[in-house]
């Protein structure tokens, strides 16, 4: 820190160094990789890719889909009463999956079992299985639900975190609160628990019974979602949304983003999010404005598509990109299963392929 | 409304903060620091010092301003040159020993004295110019050497005559006249300077000679490649500045009547300072003389303020040293940063709250994809049709950023040419009675193009107001106009505060910065009929030939004006509450007219509208690519009646053909659609429309 942003902050102005945002540059350079990917399927907000033996199961809305992977067909699992938030499935092929509103919705020898979580219950945002008999949860908020993330954002919420959940009795146990949106959790190699806190954009590492929380990898341009690991040892990083200047000043505008959530309906706020509304209503930044017949690769758009390949300290070592000219926007999960990575973009609705061997 | 927005929308009315930014823009403001600074100096002396401005003070003030603002003058003309003459000092003590020689020691005519005096300035600054300018060695050492080199020749040669310079005084009352006279009660020596000045003033200011020295002083190598012989001018900067120099020297010999070993030592500091002070830019190409004359009477008067309240000498110095330094510093910091200042304060929105819009399901103005199916024409050969027009034998005109008027030829408009080069972006076109094309062009004015194809400027200014702080006098955003019956041009400026590159920072300040304009071409006057209009785009007749109706882009609404008849002079709010942002208003067929719709309003935008704080923090803090704007990638055509009334709607949903229609033109059963950043023109088949009405029979009926 060079002693003249000491006196900023001193006086109060660091606010003002926040506004800018992380370049994509380095290993985060754009491409249009994801775009260029093969499509399988389309399905409407397409999300939460899991494996449950030799089986690809996602979800879309309110219902759990299984892919067959001959025909890229989906045939639905069931329908829940509310937005499928998590999935996950347990090496013993106990599966366990986050509804908004109603908690876990537990599957053990085909027959389902509900497990309230109380005010955790309506943002579930994903889940991991650390034995058969414990699932670790994370909880993007306890003050909205998952369908409500824009206005956690907004309300520039933190009251999220990790609970851990024995499956047979029910019980659960906060193992980290106080967190801004966890999105993603996952178990390193050495046993810490790695989470993505999406609304400070970054990756802590806390230890296994919870504690202190080291941020492994911070400043990223966009909103983190969900990890996965990585046959190499690393990890797959969804950032599902793109950081603006302009977010990152109505965050700081009290009064306009009081009005604007008071007033405004949420799809239509600036903010991130995973995709454009088709409402006609959508802000626009002026870096946005189609010209010639062309939108600009690097126009500040809403929406975008990251995937990010992080090696096993969590340093990016390559990137997947779907610009705003691109539609692949949104990727939230991804799963590497069988020397392919199936990438499910919730904002086009695709379910996305790249072979792995082609990756660098 | 809130008490809340009534509070903002009074604070915005009188207090935006537009005169900030709108000042700072002036050249002015260089020159008006120092002189806030002199009425400082001036009132504090006045306090400090009671009773020091009497007449014989002011005469004696006068007399040394004379002599030293001379001075002052030489030292600026070589700072704006680029450079700097230390050995002003020198000079002006050798041409006072000059002077003195000739006059007291040899006797000649004052005539021939002051050619003597003129000479050693002129060769002393010669030899400056020869070696800076040709020899192109560094100002600050080689006048630091010829500083001494002068004051060695001066030491030299004084001792020898000092005793002949004090035992003869010249009989000449010429002489006398020049250092003591008064003419109708000023000091004769004031009144030399003061035409010195004048003159200097006029040939920096208005005369080629000063240009090329502004030019060389503000950037070498450009006005080099201009083809201005930089060696010549600065070789004139420093021989001018002798002169200069050799004329004070010989007002100052004729006052005093003698020299000493001390003349013109600490002069240059003192000069330095005041020129600094004054406003002259050490870098080179700003200064004028009206900086230097202040500078100089900052200095003279905080000198002998001093001297009057019995400082010593040396703290005399010091005081002046320090000044210099806060100067320079100042101006190094000034240059620097004016440019940042100013773009950070310019931008000033303010208070513009729209009506509500009906909710989705009740709206008339509800999204469809009519014009998904448009015909594209010219896709990649046009750049920003902003308007579309089509002559008697249906071939298609339109303007492109290039600078130029293309035509499209009927039937199929494949083929294209260049019909006229403008050089600026033509934006509103129409057809006159006789089949000539006006146009207005960003930037530049209204022209005319003959049938022919040869361009003519109709007009490029208004009559300026008299309460703007910016020039308004110039055209700066012309942007559509139409004829009346008479032949008088009505058009459209949309903003005063910006160019045409920057017409949507407008957007961000929602105030009425536009107005409309009418040209008579009977009387070659142009005249502003109405201001304060809210970014006023399409300009449209009315069929009763006394009334327009005009677009105002950010607020939403289209207007009506009469300016003949019994109502002439009042204006009333046509359509209001549209859903996106009105551009061109034309002319349709069956007594309609087609009004093209920018883009979209957004629930987002419009509260920003109403939180002017918010949007001018956002134009100060994130860069322009990140501001939010209206959602312009949606275009839309609307059609109404005579009587206002919402005809019909034609959306583009998607906006990848016609993001931003800025225009329509109905012709023979087609509507064609252009757009301001758009690479293709538009047509689409109307199924309602009379398939023989042209806008030229329309207007002027079958011939």
């Amino acid at each position: 820190m060079t002693i003249w942003s000491r006196f900023a902050k001193w006086f109060g102005r660091s606010e003002d160094d926040a506004l800018s945002i992380p370049p994509l540059d380095g290993k985060l350079k754009p491409n249009s990789r994801l775009d260029a990917a093969e499509r399988l399927l389309h399905l409407p907000q397409i999300d939460n890719l899991a494996l449950d033996g030799a089986r690809l199961i996602c979800s879309s809305g309110d219902t759990l889909f299984s892919v067959d992977p001959a025909g890229w067909q989906t045939a639905p699992i069931r329908s829940f009463e509310g937005h499928i938030t998590a999935v996950a499935v347990s090496p013993g092929g106990v599966l366990a999956v986050g509804v908004e509103g109603r908690g876990l919705e537990i599957c053990a020898g085909g027959a389902w079992h509900s497990r309230n979580l109380g005010d955790a219950n309506g943002c579930i945002t994903a889940a991991l299985f650390r034995s058969e008999n414990e699932l670790l949860v994370t909880v993007g908020s306890r003050h909205h639900p998952w369908t409500e993330w824009k206005r956690d954002l907004m309300s520039r919420g933190a009251s999220g975190g990790v609970v851990s959940v024995n499956i047979a009795s029910g019980e659960a146990r906060v193992v980290r609160d106080a967190l801004a949106f966890p999105y993603g959790i996952e178990i390193a190699a050495n046993g810490e628990l790695i989470v993505s806190e999406s609304w400070r954009h970054r990756l802590l590492a806390m230890p296994p019974a919870g504690g202190l929380a080291r941020v492994m990898l911070g400043e990223l341009p966009a909103y983190p979602a969900r990890i996965s690991p990585a046959s190499d040892g690393g990890f797959w990083l969804a950032l599902f949304a793109p950081r603006r200047q302009l977010t990152e000043l109505v965050l700081r505008e009290d009064d306009y983003r009081r009005e604007m959530m008071a007033t405004i309906a949420q799809e239509s706020w600036i903010g991130p999010d995973f995709r454009d509304h088709a409402n006609g209503d959508q802000p626009l930044q002026s870096g946005s404005v189609r010209q010639m017949g062309i939108m600009k690769p690097w126009a500040p758009s809403r929406s975008y598509g990251l995937v990010v390949h992080l090696d096993a300290q969590l340093q990016p070592v390559s990137s997947y990109h779907s610009r705003a000219d691109g539609h692949m926007h949104g990727i939230a999960s991804i799963l590497e299963w069988d020397g392919h990575l199936y990438i499910a973009a919730r904002g086009a609705g695709a379910l996305l392929r790249l072979p792995l061997e082609e990756m660098t | 409304m809130t008490n809340s927005d009534a509070l903002t929308r009074l604070r915005y009315r009188f207090f935006s903060g537009r005169l900030v930014g709108e000042i700072l823009s002036k050249s002015w403001i260089d020159s008006a620091i120092p002189v806030a600074a002199l009425a400082v100096v001036l009132l504090a002396m006045a306090v400090l010092v009671p009773g020091i401005f009497t007449v014989a003070y002011v005469a004696d003030l006068s007399r040394q301003l004379a002599e030293f603002g001379l001075v002052a003058l030489a030292l600026t003309i070589v700072v704006m040159s680029g450079g700097i003459d230390l050995s002003v000092g020198s000079t002006f003590a050798l041409c006072v020993l000059a002077s003195l020689i000739g006059m007291n020691v040899l006797g000649l005519p004052l005539g021939v004295s002051l050619v003597m005096a003129l000479g050693t300035g002129a060769i002393c600054g010669t030899l400056n110019g020869l070696l800076i300018g040709y020899l192109r060695l560094r100002a600050f050492i080689t006048t630091l050497v010829t500083l001494v080199i002068y004051r060695a020749v001066y030491d030299i040669i004084f001792p020898r005559l000092a005793s002949a310079i004090v035992g003869n005084t010249p009989e000449s009352t010429l002489w006398d006249y020049l250092g003591f006279g008064t003419l109708y009660g000023f000091p004769v020596s004031f009144l030399i300077f003061a035409a010195i000045a004048l003159i200097i003033h006029m040939t920096l200011s208005r005369l080629r000679p000063g240009w090329r020295l502004r030019a060389v002083g503000g950037a070498r190598k450009s006005a080099y490649n201009a083809g201005i012989d930089v060696k010549r001018t600065v070789c004139l900067a420093y021989a001018s500045s002798g002169v200069l120099v050799a004329i004070a020297a010989f007002l100052f010999s004729a006052r005093l009547g003698s020299t000493g070993a001390d003349t013109g030592i600490g002069m240059e500091i003192s000069v330095l300072t005041a020129v600094v002070l004054g406003g002259v830019s050490l870098g080179g190409g700003r200064g004028s003389v009206g900086n230097a004359i202040v500078g100089a009477l900052l200095v003279l008067i905080l000198t002998n303020g001093l001297i009057r309240m019995s400082t010593p000498g040396s703290v005399n110095q010091l005081v002046l040293g320090l000044i210099l330094i806060l100067a320079v510093l100042f101006d190094a910091k000034w240059v620097k940063n004016r440019g940042k200042i100013l773009s950070k304060v310019y931008v000033s929105p303010t208070y513009l709250a729209l009506p509500a819009r009906p909710e989705r399901q009740d709206d008339p103005y509800a999204l469809n994809d009519r014009l998904g199916v448009v015909e594209p024409i010219g896709l990649g050969v046009v750049e920003g049709p902003e308007d579309v027009v089509l002559d008697a034998d249906d071939n298609l005109y339109t303007g492109t950023r290039h600078g130029t008027i293309v035509r499209f030829f009927a039937p199929d408009y494949g083929r294209s040419e260049i019909f006229a080069r403008i050089g600026g972006h033509p934006l509103g076109l129409a057809f006159d009675r006789h089949g000539n094309l006006l146009t207005c062009v960003g930037g530049m004015g209204v022209y005319r193009v003959s049938p022919s194809g040869s361009v003519a400027r109709i007009t490029d200014e208004t009559n300026r107001s008299l309460v703007s702080v910016i020039d308004d006098s110039r055209l700066r955003l012309p942007d559509d106009l139409d004829i009346a019956a008479d032949g008088r041009i009505f058009f459209s400026e949309a903003t005063i505060r910006y160019e045409m590159a920057d017409w949507v920072t407008d957007a961000l300040e929602g105030r009425g910065n536009g107005r409309l304009i009418c040209h008579d071409p009977n009387t070659g006057r142009t005249t502003t009929v109405l201001r304060g209009l809210v970014f006023p785009n399409g300009i449209t007749m009315c069929r009763d030939g006394q009334s327009l109706l005009f677009a105002e882009t950010w607020a939403c609404r289209i207007s009506r004006y009469w300016f003949d008849g019994p109502k002439k002079g009042t204006r009333e709010v046509f359509v209001s509450n549209l859903p996106g942002y009105p551009d061109n208003i034309n002319r349709g067929s069956k007594g309609t007219f087609w009004v093209a719709l920018l883009g979209l309003r957004t629930s987002t935008f419009d509260l920003a509208m109403r939180k002017p704080a918010f949007r001018r923090r956002m134009a100060r803090r994130i860069a322009a690519d990140e501001w939010l704007f209206p959602n312009v990638n949606r275009g839309c055509i609307v059609q109404i009646s005579e009587t206002g009334e919402l005809l019909d709607v034609l959306w583009d949903r998607d906006g990848k053909n016609h993001p931003s229609i800025t225009s329509s033109c109905e012709h023979k059963g087609y509507l064609y659609l252009g757009g301001v950043s758009n690479n293709r023109i538009g047509r689409v088949k109307l199924p309602n429309a009379d398939p023989d009405w042209t806008a030229q029979r329309d207007y002027w009926g079958q011939a």
